[in-house]
Order: C-alpha cells, then sequence, then structure tokens
C-alpha cells in the first residue's frame, strides 16, 4: 500500500465514527495521484470539517509525502 | 497499549450509547471494565443545547469475572475529582501519553524518524487550562513547518481532532516542531512592542502584516497594557491583519 494512501485511509479512520465504512483508491499517474476518500455518510461533515478545514489539513500533510516523492497529489472526497 | 490500567473516555447521545461505543472500541465485555459517568449528558430543547453522555472506561485488570469493589460511580456533575489516578497537574498523565503516542505514529505515517518530547504550556489568562505543547525533534522535520508555518498549522489540526476524538472531548494542543512557534512568538512579540512605540511616537497607526489568528492574538496580548497603544484585527480571512492604533 502506499504511504500517501495509507496516511489518509490512517487519518480518516481516527476521524470517523464507522472507520469500517472508510476507504480511499489511489489512482497513479506519471507525476501525480488522485486519492479519492470515501467515507460513511454520517461521517462525511466531521470529515470535510467546517468551511473544509479537515479535508484541507489532510491535504496539507498528505502533500509532505507527495514532495518527499517528487510528485503532485490531489485529494478529493467522493 | 498493554498497561491494562489505562482509562479511556467515551462519549454518546446517552450513558448506554457511550459505553457501547468504548467497550467496541476497547474489546471489551461490560464485565471487564468499570464505568465512571462523567457527564449524564442533555438533550437539550429541540437539540439546542444538548451534550452528550461521557463516560469513563477503566479496565478491570484482573481475569476473573468478580465484579470490581466499586462496580460504577455515578454522578451529575463532570468534575474532576472522579479521576482514580492522581490529579496533579490539569491534564492527567493519559493524556500526555495519548497524545505522545498518537503523534508518533502519525509522524511515522509521515515518513519521519522523529521524537515528541511534551510539555505544559502556562495557562494564558483567559483559558481553563494549560496547553500540552508536543515539540517534534528529529532530522528533516522542518519541512513540517511549511510556508509560513501552514504545514505546522495543518498538523496541530488533525493532531487536535484525533485526540478529541479518541478522548471524547476537545484536548487544548499545541503542536510545535523544534521550538519553532516559541522563536516566532519571541519574534512577534518584539515586533509589537516596535511597532507600538512607533506609532506612539509618530502618532499614526501601524499595520502589521496578515498573520494567522494564533499570530494576531500573541500581539494583542503582547500590547494589551500598552499605556500608548490599542491593538485591533482588520479585514477578512488570510488578509486579517493586526492594526495598532496609537491612543488620543
Amino acid at each position: 500500500m502506499s504511504e500517501m494512501k495509507d496516511l489518509v485511509e490512517y487519518i480518516a479512520k481516527s476521524l470517523a465514527d464507522e472507520p469500517a465504512l472508510v476507504n480511499v483508491s489511489e489512482i497513479e499517474g506519471e507525476n501525480s495521484v488522485i486519492l479519492e476518500l470515501r467515507v460513511g455518510p454520517e461521517d462525511m461533515g466531521r470529515i470535510i470539517g467546517r468551511g473544509g478545514r479537515t479535508a484541507n489539513a489532510m491535504r496539507t500533510l498528505v502533500r509532505v509525502l507527495a514532495a518527499k516523492q517528487g510528485k503532485r497529489v490531489t485529494l478529493e472526497i467522493v | 497499549m498493554d498497561q491494562p490500567k489505562r482509562t479511556e473516555i467515551f462519549s454518546g447521545e446517552e450513558i448506554e450509547d457511550a459505553i457501547a461505543a468504548g467497550l467496541s472500541a476497547m474489546g471489551l465485555t461490560r464485565d471487564q471494565v468499570t464505568v465512571e459517568v462523567l457527564d449524564e449528558g442533555s438533550r437539550g430543547i429541540l437539540g439546542i443545547g444538548s451534550k452528550p453522555a461521557r463516560v469513563r472506561l477503566l479496565p478491570i485488570p484482573r481475569p476473573d469475572p468478580t465484579p470490581p469493589p466499586v462496580a460504577s460511580v455515578a454522578t451529575i456533575e463532570p468534575v474532576a475529582e472522579l479521576q482514580p489516578e492522581p490529579p496533579a497537574g490539569e491534564e492527567t498523565p493519559d493524556v500526555t501519553a495519548v497524545a505522545r503516542e498518537m503523534m508518533a505514529e502519525l509522524l511515522k505515517r509521515l515518513g519521519f524518524d522523529a521524537e515528541v518530547e511534551v510539555s505544559q504550556a502556562e495557562r494564558a489568562p483567559d483559558e481553563d487550562t494549560a496547553p500540552i505543547i508536543l515539540d517534534v525533534y528529529g532530522a528533516g522535520v522542518d519541512e513540517l513547518i511549511g510556508r509560513k508555518g501552514d504545514t505546522l498549522a495543518a498538523l496541530q489540526e488533525i493532531t487536535r481532532l484525533m485526540m478529541g476524538k479518541r478522548l471524547g472531548q476537545r484536548t487544548n494542543l499545541i503542536v510545535d516542531v523544534e521550538g519553532y512557534k516559541q522563536r516566532r512568538e519571541r519574534n512577534l512579540r518584539s515586533l509589537a512592542r516596535r511597532m507600538a512605540e512607533q506609532a506612539a511616537q509618530t502618532g499614526r497607526r501601524a499595520y502589521l502584516e496578515p498573520m494567522s489568528p494564533y499570530e494576531r492574538r500573541i500581539i494583542h496580548l503582547e500590547l494589551r497594557e500598552h499605556p500608548d497603544v490599542e491593538t485591533i484585527s482588520v479585514g477578512d480571512g488570510p488578509r486579517r491583519r493586526v492594526t495598532i492604533v496609537p491612543k488620543t
């Protein structure tokens, strides 16, 4: 499992009321990675946060890993 | 994780929900824990002012199913005296241990081999509890600061949320990287004093750079008792900046 996917999954599961419903899929391009995060409907608001605060914090952190690998990463909550 | 004495706090709509959540999170059954009700919660009126129930679960260390001497302590007051652990500080040792463990795990997943130093900050005049400071040390950790500290802010945000979720209550904690915030705070304080002198002498407003709420707060606090100036924040969102106004 890729480190980026692993990180997002770890954070989302730690924050979710229903960790079992957390799922991350990864679409890898040559220089970029798209992560799609799915959570249970009850957890949607919590994971996105007020004004997208939590989602943005997760994006910032996953970018630290992406930078190490010289890649661009996009995190989408779907 | 293998200390049997660790207590954990859980919340739920009603006491039974909180207990059930805790038991499933800890993988225990009802007769393997001592339950303390920290807060019975309330429904509020039409959901306004409703508070979740909070319980603390203490695993019973013995393998035999004999109930413990104090099976449950029920109370309406969400008081700190209920804690079986030494009440020395404002935070129990548990909170510190959980914070350290969680931070270490997160750092590992971020690809850093780093140490976490835990300390207690001074309590600001308007705070109920002194914040816990988690200071991160190690090779390459300055990558965790980011431009204008925005990576650090994200790290703190996520850590706070994870702690809050784990403990069932808000935790006042500050994440720092190799004392970055402390240095930044010193610089901001001296900047504040310089700009205040300037404003007082020229009789004109001094405008500081746009800053985060945390940083603006440092400036406001530093100049709160200054005899010659007042401070206000002007502007919206990321453009919000402290303005130092000379008293007339």
